[in-house]
């Protein structure tokens, strides 16, 4: 309560201290009156009034781990299904001898070189690396995390329906593909398995199985990391930025020179990734969409997932950082807010 | 001017009030000194006190009331030898028979600016961009062709589609036929469009850009033919002449099995006939009334069975038929939203939408529309837009 009288009427401001809560709405004001050449002379009345603003606005970023958890789940879940489509259209990859690799432009101008694929595994792994720890540093943690597994689980889902529908045949004759498992369902989920502790990757030795190249995992793995490094870090860092964009180009074009993909499987994977990132993101940042009318982007399937996951996010989430363990800020820290001290004279 | 410089005090005092001057009222001028009035003299006080713009506002009702007084003088045949700022020379016998009759072109300021401006050259550019597309399309199938595997090498991949589902055999002259009446019925509705020249550039431009993407899809990698029962034309191992003829051919019959242009193999990523079925359905829906829900059923369902059709004849694997219809989908919904927000218009850090690379051709089309464009329609020969009739202007009546 802040109480006041007109100088030379009688006492300046009357102040009480605040007392160390950190209350967001609420504000510590002193006024000076009087004539501050007395400060001297007079005991010093250390007056401060709390001044309640009314309605605390809401955070616009809540942290809502749970429905970061839940999109852990949904993540989880299309990877465990695209390991199980993947060992379902193994059964129907045509033997390279029957089907031979497609003609593709890139490979007519580029001979294989043997070692590149394990060049772009390196990099996926340095890249998913990188963007763990830089997620880890992250202030909105939780809002960043549910992104990268909602746009990582929908990629992936997407993957599903193409790998499934057209099996195209192996790019190459010196890709080895286990052998087919007609209808051993125990050994089949043990190759799932085996594919899930890999991480899907060939230089764990997991990924045996053929069929899978409508569109590539690898290049959506690469291009969606780098995206998210670069969104998420403060924009002076150019030069992280372009070594994170090396790593993802050079971990692309080696799936090509690997022989392991065809050439329209990584374009169209790059399409598709770069297209949902900058989808979601641009309705996630502009909030003027969301309640415009002629509002295309949410026609698309996902939209009542996105506006159940977004719903609370009111603002552009900020690069900010800070230590892992000490977000939340309200641990060990004084919260209470310091003013410099005014004297307030009490005038007769 | 005489009128103006005997003008008494009183006088001077009622025009200010009625021009709403009312601050210079108690100035106590009369007709000489409210004539003579300059710039200057509001400089400094009394009337910088007073004046709130620097007597701008003053100093042109002044030259306006001496325009008008100029006018009266003329006609009232006083002629007092002084320029006669309407053309033509002041006569010195001040009859009314000197008084000329001539008419004075007024500049009106030019008008707003529609929020819809037709901006043909700019649907021309679009539609250049389109039938380059489509040309290019056109060489690159011709080129592609000679690339396809024999069908007897390369067996027809694995498709899902094609296990459930065996062959009909007409089943693609109606996809084709649908297409034709959608194109067709988007055409006409086109046509009935106020603001034909925004929503056809929209269309070009998306058309185009969707076969620019097909073009390079269909190069990068060559699919196989995804069935025995296709018949494709003899390779021509580097004869140019005959290739040429086939891409004139092709253009010819647009692209089309039923019109018999169509008999080259390699076209399968991604199919161009879902994209035409697709988004003439998706324009159809987007400049129609809304109450007009039987017509968009009927067109939906006209796309639909088109593009079951197309897996139906075995014609396309369904990799490329899921792969054009999301790409169309997105492409527009993409291009309607920018087009439709004027935030998006602008590139800034939040909105991502600007970094697609035909964002400058985008702004280029679409920067002079403010708002969305409205479902408006008319006959498409209007009387009045006929270029011989414009408007007549009665002539004034002088007194």
């Amino acid at each position: 309560m802040l109480s006041q009288q007109p100088q030379g009427e009688g006492d300046g401001v009357m102040a009480h201290p605040d007392e160390g809560a950190d209350d967001a709405s609420g504000l510590t004001l002193s006024l000076p009156s009087g004539d501050l050449n007395s400060r001297s002379g007079i005991s010093q009345h250390r007056d401060y009034v709390k001044i309640s603003v009314p309605g605390g606005r809401r955070d616009p970023l809540p942290m809502e781990w749970w429905k970061t958890a839940i999109a852990f789940i949904y993540a989880a879940f299309n990877l465990i299904l695209t390991t199980v489509v993947i060992t379902v259209v193994h059964e129907r990859v045509p033997a390279k001898e029957n089907s031979p690799p497609l003609p593709d432009k890139f490979f007519d101008y580029i001979d294989r070189v043997k070692w590149a694929f394990s060049v772009t595994e390196i990099n996926g792994m340095i890249l998913v690396g990188i963007w763990g720890i830089q997620w880890l540093f992250l202030k909105y943690k939780s809002i960043a995390g549910r992104r990268y597994f909602f746009l990582i689980g929908t990629l992936y889902l997407y993957r599903c329906v193409t790998m499934y529908i057209t099996t195209l045949p192996v790019p190459g004759m010196h890709m080895t593909c286990a052998p087919k498992l007609y209808g051993d369902s125990k050994a089949k989920v043990q190759r799932v398995l085996q594919l899930i502790s890999g991480g899907g990757l060939s230089i764990t030795g997991s990924h045996l199985m053929c069929g899978d190249f409508l569109y590539s995992g690898h290049t959506v793995m690469l291009t969606l990391t780098y995206l998210f490094i670069k969104e998420y870090s403060p924009r002076s860092f150019w030069w992280y930025h372009l070594m994170c964009w090396l790593l993802s180009a050079v971990g692309v074009v080696c799936i090509l020179i690997a022989h392991e993909h065809y050439s329209v499987d990584v374009v169209v994977a790059y399409f598709i990734t770069s297209r949902l990132f900058w989808w979601y993101h641009t309705m996630a940042n502009l909030q003027i969409l969301r309640c415009s009318p002629n509002n295309y982007l949410t026609y698309t399937w996902w939209n009542p997932i996105f506006n159940f996951f977004e719903r609370n996010v009111q603002t552009e989430v900020p690069s900010t950082f800070c230590w892992p363990v000490c977000c939340p800020p309200t641990c060990f820290k004084n919260t209470c807010k310091k003013y410099s001290k005014v004297q307030s004279t009490r005038e007769e | 001017m005489n009128g103006l410089d005997q003008w008494p005090e009183k006088d001077v005092t009622t025009w200010l009030k009625e021009q709403g001057l009312v601050e210079y009222s108690n100035q106590n001028w009369n007709g000489y000194k409210l004539l003579r009035l300059e710039k200057v003299d509001f400089l400094k006080p009394p009337l910088s006190l007073v004046t709130s713009d620097g007597g701008q506002q003053l100093l042109d009702m002044i030259e306006t009331l001496k325009i008008e007084h100029h006018i009266e003088a003329h006609k009232n045949g006083h002629a007092n030898g002084h320029a006669v700022p309407l053309g033509g020379k002041a006569r010195g016998n001040g009859t009314i028979n000197g008084f000329r009759k001539e008419m004075v072109q007024i500049t009106m300021p030019e008008p707003e600016r529609t929020q819809y401006p037709v901006e043909w050259a700019k649907t021309g550019m679009a539609f250049g961009y389109a039938l380059c597309c489509f040309v290019f399309t056109t060489v690159m199938i011709s080129v592609v062709h000679e690339r396809v595997p024999a069908k007897e090498n390369t067996p027809p991949l694995p498709d899902k589609f094609f296990d459930l589902f065996n062959r009909v055999e007409w089943a693609f002259s109606i996809c084709e036929i649908n297409g034709m009446v959608l194109v067709g019925l988007w055409f006409l509705q086109w046509l009935l469009l106020k603001h034909k020249s925004i929503v056809g550039r929209r269309f070009f431009f998306i058309v185009g850009t969707l076969y620019l993407y097909r073009c390079i899809t269909m190069y990068i990698t060559t699919l196989p033919v995804p069935g025995m029962h296709f018949k494709c034309s003899p390779k021509l191992f580097g004869d140019w002449e005959s290739q040429m003829r086939r891409v004139m051919k092709m253009i010819a019959g647009g692209g089309l099995s039923i019109t018999g242009s169509h008999t080259m193999c390699g076209d399968y990523l991604y199919s161009g006939h879902t994209v035409m079925l697709t988004l003439t359905y998706l324009f159809i829906k987007e400049y129609s009334p809304k109450r007009f829900w039987w017509y968009h059923w009927i067109c939906w369902t006209l796309s639909v069975v088109g593009i079951f059709c197309i897996l139906l004849a075995h014609d396309h694997y369904t990799v490329d038929v899921v792969v054009a219809y999301y790409i169309t989908t997105r492409l527009f919904w993409w291009y309607h939203t920018m087009a439709n927000q004027e935030a998006l218009k602008k590139p800034s850090m939040g909105n991502f939408f600007s970094r697609v690379w035909w964002y400058r051709f985008f702004q280029y089309l679409e920067e002079n529309v403010r708002g969305i464009v409205p479902r408006k329609y008319h006959l498409p020969i209007a009387w009045h837009q006929l270029p011989w009739s414009h408007v007549k202007y009665s002539r004034l009546e002088t007194q």
